[in-house]
């Protein structure tokens, strides 16, 4: 039945037609999403495990339904998830801590009491309930590498002033940052994403690339067309929009 | 707001941009100052002569509204100065280890045009830039080099432009053997070299091999000839790419072992200048000027283990109040391991220490604690009293330096403590006291060393009858170490010396040294140069005048006629064995030199002090100290009747052990309080001579 609903709404993602409770969750994922990632600030993760604490919870709830689970807690489990996969480890005291001021600005530290293990307890046993519900496949390729190595090649097509004047670098990866917010991240291929926030960010700025046989694009990634590009871009800058209406 | 990047931007996706600009960013002022300039741009383009034609090279691709939009919206931070990040200018270093994949250039992949390729590689190339080229012509001007391909940074394909470049003789180096600097290169070399000039229009440009060339991130690099191993890997990857026309970008990447590295996102990122930690967004709620430093991790962390460890430290108060110290300890390291250098913890557990007695540990907490917090009321009254305590304890065993210290900095810290001030002003009003006492003792020392000197000079005249005597015999026994003669000589005065010795050894107190026998012997090495020199005035070291003290009072102790004998048994043995009973009897031999002859009795001073022996002068000493003895006890006796404290003895034997070093002075001190000690011993040696004339 999970996997039913999960093909279901991303068919339906797909034709664009989307329910009004698809729409509901839509904006709980975004939030829920927003409250990772800013948690990753607070805490200092780098971008690779933000990412995949982000794409361990969209994997998640594309097979559990959102019903059942409490998202803010699977939020944090899959922080803490990441932070092990990723090889920066997060101590649960400072994850707990974190959130806790997140949903009550200004109170102060927690007490080493009861309520304090049962949270522990609790993110370590929804770990668990993550890892089984992902098969324990919970390594996964992020676009951030591609980017990096797509924007050396670009760069060296550029001038090198005109390379040091455009923040190309800091708006593709601006944009790649942003799409975690979505679940564009888990239903296309790392390099289509990372070509998509670059292609983005040249065109943010009006870059004109030297043009040959193919374009840079092409050599990029072989058998993407101008369309993908154009979709998935569109999906990005939805997500700006979607900003407007979660928060 | 950067005007170019928005000319630029403007300009390639037109008027629709503008206009939802205008729309999108009208309260942003940065926005007004550049929205003329922006208007005039796009009329320029408009009414270039060629407009249509670039109209229609734009119209391939018309920009989605959406994407407009999207810039109009995040104009401001997309355009913001800040929001480029400065690149950061590192050293260019050869990529030995693949730390990410290096690929060759992307107009490689592209087949960009041969005049496009051209075009960029004249438009791009700099001075300071690498080139590396095979030489094809060797003239007497220069060189000619057809280039290979690029390094150091700029990465182009062009191999196949066929750019031919000069070098000038000028800018080559001279190989240093005098020899024509061309003559080290031949047709076909690899040369690495640093582009001296460009002339874009002519597309003429002259290399030099002169490291002074290259740009500064660069200059570590060698130029010259190169082997083919030296070429960059974005060159050898490019030609393995021309040969083989399966491999693609995307194979080349994937297959690269730099792309498998975890750490390559951290190190491009770093590359490129992007903080990993601080990445930048577009999200209008993930701007990083809306976090709070208190929000973040560690912050909250510290706060949450002040507050654990408070609550460790109550506990731990608790145990104390009610004696249980054992688990208020515990509660206090528990307190600490949560919380390193907790104030309250620390002050808690020092007033444990403190109560223990501990002190000089709870010291320790008190200052660490105010270290962090320097007005801590607790702590600097804890610290005073612990100060105070320890002081009082100092001052009982006599180190009233360290206590004046102690009391000084209590008083310091707060000046409200009026027991600090009590004390540290009775150890002053003490210590000035003791000092006053020496000088005292000093100046009585001065004035005995008159009426003294009489009898001084009675002694010396004896002991230069004797030396006269005895210079003959002992010629011999100087340097040895085993000296018969001077054992000979003691033997004459065994006798004599045999009762004194039983006298003696029944005053025994206080002991010195085991060197004081040696010293012995070398006093009468020593008298023996010194008893044609001047008696040695008093030093303004008072402290050594308790020296003497101690030695006239050990004078006393030992017994003059045993030690003296068996002092003399002693020549040329290691004097260190027989210790205890020597010791005193040392002593006195020394204390009774010292008397009829101040010399002698300085010269033995300064032997006793010197701890280190040499059996050969011992042997000397022997039948010196025998004359002395006899009338240096007598006046030790005497000495020892005028009562010191037994503080001020302890006193004086630190300095003493101080002062071990200090022979002079130590023999002037020595002097100094003979004539006082000289009395008794006169009058013990007199008594001595009756005991014997009446046996």
């Amino acid at each position: 039945m999970s996997t039913q609903a999960s093909t279901t709404v991303a068919a339906n993602e797909a034709r664009g037609r989307r329910s009004a409770e698809d729409v509901e969750n839509s904006k709980t994922h975004f939030r829920v999403c927003r409250f990772i990632i800013e948690t990753g600030v607070k805490l200092g993760m780098r971008s690779v495990p933000m990412a995949t604490a982000c794409v361990l919870y969209h994997r998640f709830f594309q097979s559990a339904s959102l019903l059942v689970y409490e998202p803010y807690l699977v939020a944090m489990s899959a922080i803490y998830l990441a932070g092990k996969v990723e090889e920066q480890h997060l101590r649960t005291r400072d994850i707990i801590n974190v959130c806790h001021r997140y949903f009550h600005p200004d109170s102060e530290a927690l007490e080493l009491d009861g309520k304090f293990w049962e949270l522990r307890d609790s993110i370590v046993q929804c770990e668990l309930l993550i890892l089984r519900q992902l098969n324990f496949q919970v390594s996964f390729e992020h676009p951030h590498r591609y980017l990096l190595h797509y924007l050396l090649s670009v760069r060296s097509l550029m001038n090198r002033h005109a390379w040091s004047r455009t923040p190309i670098a800091e708006t593709a990866l601006a944009v790649l940052k942003d799409s975690y917010h979505g679940s564009v991240c888990v239903r296309h291929k790392p390099q289509h994403l990372a070509l998509t926030s670059l292609y983005l960010a040249l065109q943010t700025y009006g870059v004109e690339l030297p043009r040959g046989e193919r374009e840079w694009w092409q050599v990029v990634c072989a058998e993407i067309t101008k369309a993908q590009i154009e979709t998935i871009m569109s999906e990005l800058l939805q997500l700006y929009d979607m900003e407007a209406k979660c928060t | 707001m950067e005007r170019d990047l928005l000319r630029q931007s403007v300009s390639y996706h037109g008027e629709n941009l503008l206009s939802l600009l205008k729309c999108e960013q009208n309260e942003n002022p940065d926005f007004k100052n550049v929205a003329a300039d922006l208007a005039k741009t796009l009329n320029q383009r408009n009414g270039l002569p060629y407009a249509s034609e670039v109209m229609q090279y734009k119209d391939k691709e018309d920009t989605s509204p959406v994407l407009e939009q999207y810039i109009a919206r995040k104009a401001d931070l997309l355009f913001a100065p800040s929001w480029k990040s400065p690149t950061p200018v590192d050293e260019w270093q050869e990529e030995s280890g693949e730390a990410y994949a290096i690929m060759p250039p992307l107009e490689q992949f592209m087949e960009v045009s041969f005049e496009e390729r051209r075009e960029f590689f004249y438009r791009d190339v700099e001075r300071g830039d690498m080139l590396i080229g095979r030489i094809n012509s060797v003239r007497d001007f220069g060189l000619f080099v057809t280039l290979l391909c690029t390094a150091g940074g700029l990465e182009r394909d062009i191999e196949d432009l066929e750019i031919k470049a000069l070098c000038p003789i000028r800018n080559v180096p001279s190989t240093g053997n005098h020899d024509d600097p061309l003559s080290y290169y031949q047709i076909g070399d690899l040369i690495r070299a640093g582009v001296k000039d460009i002339d874009r229009y002519h597309e003429k440009l002259t290399l030099s091999l002169y490291s002074s060339s290259l740009a500064t991130h660069l200059n570590k690099v060698k130029l010259g000839v190169i082997s083919k191993e030296e070429l960059p890997l974005h060159y050898t990857r490019g030609e393995m790419v021309a040969t083989d026309c399966n491999e693609t970008y995307e194979k080349l990447l994937e297959d690269s072992l730099g792309l498998s590295n975890p750490l390559n996102v951290d190190y491009l990122m770093a590359k490129l200048g992007i903080s990993g930690t601080q990445t930048p967004s577009l999200m209008r709620g993930l701007q990083s000027k809306r976090f709070k430093e208190e929000d973040f991790g560690t912050a909250i962390r510290k706060k949450q283990s002040v507050s654990w460890a408070l609550k460790c430290v109550k506990t731990g108060v608790d145990h104390f109040k009610s004696g249980r110290h054992v688990e208020a300890m515990n509660e206090y390291n528990k307190a600490l391991e949560i919380d390193t250098n907790n104030v309250e913890a620390l002050v808690a557990r020092g007033a444990l220490y403190a109560t223990k007695g501990s002190l000089m540990k709870a010291i320790g907490d008190f200052e660490l604690a105010l270290e962090s917090c320097p007005t801590h009321r607790n702590a600097k009254k804890y610290l005073c009293q612990t100060l105070v305590e320890r002081g009082g304890q100092l001052e009982e065993e006599e180190k009233l330096v360290t206590a004046e210290g102690l009391y000084k900095r209590a008083v310091v810290l707060d000046d409200t403590f009026r027991e600090a001030a009590e004390a540290l002003e009775k150890l002053q009003i003490r210590i000035q006291k003791s000092l006053k006492l020496k000088e005292q003792e000093a100046a009585k020392e001065q004035e005995k060393s008159k009426t003294v000197e009489t009898s001084a000079e009675k002694l010396r005249k004896i002991l230069k009858e004797e030396k006269r005597i005895k210079k003959k015999k002992r010629k011999r026994s100087t340097s040895s170490s085993t000296s018969s003669d001077t054992s000979s000589t003691t033997d004459d005065d065994s006798p004599s010396t045999s009762r004194k010795k039983s006298k003696k050894r029944k005053h025994k107190r206080r002991r010195s040294s085991h060197g004081s026998k040696k010293h012995k012997r070398r006093v009468s090495s020593c008298s023996d140069k010194t008893l044609e020199d001047d008696w040695f005035p008093a030093p303004p070291n008072t402290s050594a005048s308790y020296i003497n003290q101690k030695q006239s009072i050990t004078k006393l102790l030992g017994e003059g006629e045993q030690s003296w004998g068996k002092s003399r048994s002693e020549d040329g043995r290691g004097r260190f064995e027989d210790g205890t009973d020597r010791s005193p009897e040392n002593v006195k031999d020394g204390s009774r030199l010292g008397g009829p002859d101040a010399n002698g009795e300085g010269a033995s001073g300064r032997a006793r002090n010197r701890r280190d022996s040499s059996s050969s002068t011992q042997s000397e000493y022997s039948h010196k100290s025998d004359r002395f003895s006899k009338e240096c006890s007598s006046q030790g006796r005497n000495r020892c009747v005028s009562e010191r404290s037994r503080d001020e003895k302890m006193e004086r034997a630190e300095r003493y052990s101080r002062d071990q070093d200090d022979g002079r002075s130590s023999v002037g001190s020595l002097k100094k309080d003979l004539p006082s000690n000289l009395v008794d011993i006169f009058s013990q040696i007199a008594e001595f001579k009756k005991d014997k004339k009446q046996k």
